[in-house]
């Protein structure tokens, strides 16, 4: 039917299905800045557009329902390639990372302000009251909306965006626009769902609907005569190997143990079979003509059922090493049914005892310590499973090119992808390439190559384009979730609080595959338990196979558990002692100076060794938080009867990157005008990564910022980088860009050393793009120009390789302040402070936006979040309406990120990681502000208002 | 799956329509359709926009409020009209995406155990005009009209009586959530007595409905603190586990904004 109505002021009449709805509409016919990440809820509103002035969700509304309305789209406030007052104070406020949400704040805001010139916080919350965003942790939206609103009256008005640092740099420091900012703001084409040819065919999972079941047989013969089929596949016709989907660095720490249609089905949803087909509705027709026959087994569907003595055998299939030998004692003889299970080097594993790897280690002696111990607590803490949740699910776009795979990504690791792809599917390296696109949120999850696998074996075997793209049940219980945790702490002390003893004991549910089974859990501890100094200190971790769906990486990895055990205990341990918990932290923190003995035992994929730390800012941090909360001062009362305040504070750390795994490089080319291209193999998540490698360049040459074009993520045209994970981007890419820029420095100046006939001694390079001797000079352009013409001996390339055995800490101080419904068990945030060192800021307003992002990721965890699953495995709540992430209704009244830098001496400009460790801090300061506020410890995330009354005694 | 979508002329033809299998009434669709993308959404043979036929807007004349049935949540809650008590419990439906399409007539159509609007339009004694097929437009008790829906509402009409106090309450996990438990509480307070006491909750039943075991347990007497009125309250009340929480959380939650509404609607005084 036709549908007449108003586009972004010009008349338009569509054809469509009766039922088509306007959100497909208007991306099929090239809009492509409303997106979907809800399925057609209402709950994200991503999709969003303004009908009649008024914003409204587009998946809920049916084409012809726009007949005769007046439709806007972000795309008529970029036209002509401009910026409305609106994106450019997002923009000035550092509100774009993903910028997958970005068009629907756009438009979100300007529907506020034609109806609130000036509007009030609740009205900017109400206005953004649709649309969710797991980036940015909304903070900053509102600043973007009070620089709209002065606009609208004073068009020059402009604000800081933070506190800028290093006057001695012009873009370090300093806030500048983020490099891709300007693109997001507009709603242009960056994503992979906005690369997919017409004609592209669509692909379609099966999924399992048992949590653990024998695959006895698949009949495809129905769906694949079925019109517009081109392939299906099932196990009995895909690649038989078994690789694992992490993203990591080879020889991967993960056993290989996944098949890309496996023989048993170990979770449900699990791959059982697939069908590409020429249409979404072809394909979903011939999935359902498909007939599988199961042998369904009992699932393993906790931890306790993973350990006990006879569970069933989560993989069952020969256990072999390609370095090392198994474990004495473990079982390697599978039941000749089963996938093979193949591990690079040894774990510590027994599989067919479910057990995916373990590890245990520590310094001093430990019996000794708690005897040596007045007071000894033991505590157990559990974390269960949280969703990464990104706005944009998993998905890929591959298709042929020169008889070459190409695959467009979203993910984190784009050269982990081409190795794994590659050796799934059966192809060399050369004849793959991966272009990571504009990623739409990651957090750890596409650091698995979920789709990617599949999709790319399609395209090849079939030479059609394949288009695969989660929705969002799926995303929830099929791609990758924090791993559920048991950590059990014991803590020896003196009267006076000093640590004789700590032991941490740790169980993980690593689920149905072993991608990132030792890592993460491994490190809760290494990013835990080096944060205080004891003599006598043992980690024991081990991980379990379960028949849950699957886990893997999650921002923080697996710190974010490990600091909501160590630190509450530390806090129960000082109430024990009468102590206040902050002076306990103190009497036993790391400090500049501290050797830490206990990263001996903490390696990381290899022998570990003490370090001595340099200057550390934990003081100044908590300092500064107790003085902001007036932390020494009687609380303040509740806002209302029935209420109870508390508080809590906690210190945390992270990494910088994998000293001594992993490595990052870059090239820099000089263009033939005197501007740069940065080539740079990291992978920019909506960061701003890529802004980081831009103002190494510009920093370094002497230029301005839109001289510099960053092209990353590309398998092809830029140089290998590990990939964003491990919170590595700043430190290893971004020092790999600057390594980069030097180099390209140091050639400019040996040519123009040439050209000038001065000796290199006497040139240096000077804003803007001008190397300048003690009697000449010579600009870059010209030299660039003279570099590739006529006699110019080559073109001026820089190239930056990083790796190091230097390990960089993030440490960080977080405070919350809470209210305790007595009645209802609710808790209400009314202060978070985050107070971080991240070395340098190298883009002060993006940083303090990951922070305020990873914050509200952790207090989704802390408060709502859990993925819940019934007696049979099967995941209750894949959706946003039944699974909640904070809107922006959740954020703090007083949130406060202060960035405290103690820079580093190898970080990038003395820049160090900031965002992972942003999500360390939540869960254990809540716990304890709820136990200064009603008296309960709650050991268990989320805590629900229905935990906390049943920890009052009132459920 | 939505295989055909009419836009009737008449009521009349609207509700002939209705009457073939399949076929389903839409007002702002943000229920019905929620889900479709991925085939969650109500299947309709045919969807029947009846937006244009629904009357919309709030006007208030003597002692009684009528709300258009085609008037958005945000309309209601920008009208000068309407009460404090109908525009929070309109704002609870927290997202404004949704509130901007979501219509009064809609919300009571769908007759869901987490609707905003129901229990405080129960409470405050409201009736719904309607109009079944070959018909006038009648009128009836929204209880009433609840326990046996027909017919497409046109009106809302709510009572204002003088002297009233009424407010309403919501518990759920974070704002932009579905009510795991609604309440509308209105009643007189004659010589600090209360009278002519409603009570109405949604969460406890398949629909919103009014309990009068738990109005009766307050009629005549002072405003109770809290933890009494919350005590007796919560054997009163049954409900389900499910991912949301378990039964008898829930049945503690509604005490709770029970009590809390009864003693907000007081403030009120």
């Amino acid at each position: 039917m036709k549908t007449t109505f108003t586009l972004n002021e010009k008349p338009v009449s569509w054809n469509s299905e009766p039922g088509q709805t306007l959100l497909d509409a208007l991306r099929a016919h090239g809009i492509v800045s409303v997106r979907n990440g809800c399925d057609g809820e209402g709950s994200c509103g991503l999709c969003a557009v303004l009908m009649d002035g008024k914003q409204v969700n587009s998946c809920q509304i049916l084409l012809p329902q726009v007949e005769g309305r007046n439709i806007y789209t972000v795309d008529y406030f970029g036209k002509n390639r401009s910026l409305s007052i609106v994106q450019r104070a997002l923009i000035d406020a550092a509100c774009v990372q993903c910028g997958y949400c970005t068009p629907a704040v756009v438009l979100a805001l300007h529907e506020l302000l034609a109806r609130s010139p000036d509007p009030s916080e609740p009205e900017v919350k109400d206005a953004l009251s649709g649309t969710l965003c797991r980036c940015t942790g909304y903070e900053q939206f509102f600043n973007a909306a009070r620089i709209a609103s002065k606009r609208l009256r004073d068009p020059s008005y402009s604000e800081a965006a933070s506190e800028q640092f290093r006057p001695d740099l012009r873009h370090v420091g300093k806030d500048r626009d983020k490099v891709d900012a300007v693109a997001l703001a507009r709603g242009e084409r960056a994503f992979v769902e906005d690369r997919v040819a017409a004609d592209a065919c669509h692909l379609f999972v099966l999924g399992s609907p048992h949590a653990h079941a024998y695959i006895k047989s698949v009949d495809i013969s129905k769906a694949e005569a079925m019109p517009g089929v081109v392939k299906v596949l099932c196990k009995d016709n895909c690649p038989d190997l078994v690789y694992t989907t992490a993203g990591q660095g080879f020889p991967e720490p993960s056993p290989h143990d996944q098949r890309m249609f496996p023989r048993k089905a170990r979770f449900v949803g699990d791959r059982v079979a697939a069908v590409l087909a020429e249409t979404p509705e072809q394909a979903k027709a011939a999935l359902s003509a498909i007939t599988v026959e199961y042998d369904v087994l009992e699932p393993v569907l906790s931890i306790a059922q993973a350990k006990a003595k006879g569970a069933p055998i989560v993989h069952h299939g020969d256990v072999s090493y390609v370095v090392g030998d198994p474990p004495e004692g473990s079982s390697v003889k599978g039941d000749g049914r089963d996938d093979p299970i193949l591990y690079q080097f040894p774990l510590h594993a027994d599989p067919h005892r479910n057990l995916a790897a373990s590890v245990s280690d520590g310094i001093g002696d430990m019996d000794k310590g708690f005897a040596e111990a007045d007071v000894v607590i033991e505590r157990t803490y559990v974390g269960n499973r949280v969703q990464c949740t990104p706005m944009e699910p998993h998905v890929v776009y591959a298709r042929m090119d020169g008889g070459r795979l190409i695959l467009h990504a979203s993910t984190q690791v784009p050269w982990h992808v081409r190795r794994i792809v590659s050796r799934a599917i059966g192809v060399s390296e050369n004849k793959v390439r991966v272009v990571k696109e504009r990623v739409g949120g990651g957090f750890g999850a596409k650091q698995d190559i979920v789709v990617e696998d599949l999709a790319g074996y399609l395209a090849w075997t079939t030479g059609r384009d394949v288009f695969y793209r989660y929705n969002r049940e799926e995303e929830f219980a099929a791609s990758r979730t924090r791993h559920g945790m048991e950590i059990t702490v014991k803590l020896g002390a003196k009267k006076d609080g000093t640590l004789t003893a700590v032991l941490m004991q740790l169980d993980a549910d690593t689920g149905p595959y072993g991608q990132h089974c030792l890592t993460v859990p491994m490190n809760a501890i290494s990013k835990s338990l080096p944060l205080v100094l004891c003599d006598n200190a043992r980690f024991e971790v081990r991980s379990w196979y379960t028949n849950l769906s699957p886990a893997g990486a999650y921002q923080g990895y697996g710190a974010p558990k490990g600091s909501f055990a160590l630190q509450t205990a530390l806090a129960e341990l000082a109430a024990e002692l009468g102590m206040d918990q902050l002076d306990l932290i103190e009497k036993n923190r790391v400090r500049s100076g501290s050797r830490i003995e206990i990263l001996r035992s903490l390696g990381e994929g290899r022998p570990g060794q003490p370090v001595t730390l340099g200057e550390c800012g934990l003081g100044e941090m908590i300092r500064r938080g107790r003085v902001n909360l007036e932390w020494d001062k009687p609380k303040p009362k509740a806002s209302a009867d029935g209420w109870k305040v508390g508080r809590g504070g906690v210190i945390i750390q992270q990494g910088s990157g994998l000293p001594g795994l992993d490595a990052a490089n870059a090239e820099l080319r000089l263009l033939s005008d005197g501007t740069l291209l940065m080539l740079s193999g990291g992978a920019d998540l909506g960061t701003g990564l890529d802004t980081v490698t831009a103002k190494a360049a510009a920093e370094i040459l002497g230029l301005d910022m839109e001289d510099v074009s960053v092209v990353s993520g590309d398998t092809d045209t830029t140089p290998f980088d590990k990939g964003a994970y491990a919170s590595s981007g700043t430190y290893f890419s971004g020092n790999a860009a600057v390594k980069a820029a030097l180099d390209l420095k140091a050639k400019c100046i040996s040519v123009a050393a040439g050209i000038l006939g001065e000796p290199e001694s006497d040139l240096a390079i000077v804003p803007r793009g001008i190397i300048r001797g003690k009697r000449g000079e010579i600009t870059l352009a010209k030299l660039a120009h003279l570099s590739i013409q006529g006699e110019g001996h080559h073109e001026l390339v820089g190239f930056g390789n990083f790796k190091t055995e230097h390990a960089a800490f993030p440490y960080g101080a977080h405070f919350a302040q809470v209210e305790v419904n007595e009645r209802s068990g609710e808790v209400r945030i009314t202060r978070y402070h985050a107070y971080q060192d991240c070395g340098t800021p190298i883009n002060p307003a993006l940083a303090m936006g990951q922070i305020y992002g990873g914050v509200m990721k952790a207090v989704g965890h802390s408060l709502y979040e859990e993925l819940l699953f019934d007696n049979k495995g099967r995941p209750l709540n894949t959706n946003f309406l039944d699974y909640k992430i904070p809107s922006v209704f959740e954020v703090p009244d007083d949130f406060h990120v202060e960035l405290v830098p103690v820079a580093d001496e190898e970080g990038p400009f003395g820049g160090k990681s900031v965002s992972e460790i942003s999500l360390n801090g939540s869960a254990p300061a809540i716990a304890i502000a709820i136990h200064d506020a009603v008296g309960v410890w709650m050991r268990e995330w989320p805590f629900t208002p229905e935990r906390i009354l049943k920890a009052m005694g009132k459920l | 799956m939505v295989n055909e979508y009419v836009r009737p002329a008449s009521l009349e033809e609207a509700l002939e329509l209705m009457e073939d299998d399949g076929s389903v009434a839409s007002a702002g669709g943000t229920f019905l359709l929620t889900g479709y993308e991925v085939g969650r959404g109500r299947d309709m043979d045919c969807m029947i926009d009846v937006l244009q036929l629904l009357p919309s807007g709030v006007t208030r004349s003597g002692n009684e409020l009528s709300i258009g049935s085609g008037t958005t949540f945000q309309a209601l809650i920008d009208s000068k009209d309407a009460p404090a008590c109908l525009k929070a419990a309109a704002l609870s439906m927290a997202n404004r995406n949704t509130r901007n399409r979501a219509t009064v007539g809609g919300n009571l159509g769908a007759n869901k155990a987490c609707a905003s609007l129901p229990p405080i339009l129960l409470a405050l004694g409201a009736k719904v005009e309607f109009k079944a097929r070959a018909s006038a437009p009648l009128t009836l008790d929204l209880d009433k009209w609840l326990a046996a829906p027909e017919g497409l509402v046109l009106r809302v009409i709510v009572p204002m009586a003088p002297g009233t106090l009424a407010a309403a309450g919501r518990a759920s996990r974070t704002a932009c959530d579905l009510a795991t438990a609604t309440v509308g509480v209105s009643y007189r307070l004659e010589n600090g007595v209360i009278r002519g006491l409603r009570v109405a909750l949604g969460g406890f039943s398949p629909h919103a409905r009014l309990f009068p075991d738990l109005a009766a347990l307050f009629e005549g007497t002072a405003l109770p603190p809290k933890a009494d009125i919350e005590r007796v309250a919560k054997p009163l009340l049954t409900a389900i586990s499910d991912h949301r929480g378990s039964a008898d959380y829930k049945k503690q939650r509604g005490a709770v904004i029970l009590a809390d509404a009864m003693h907000a609607a007081e403030a009120l005084s």
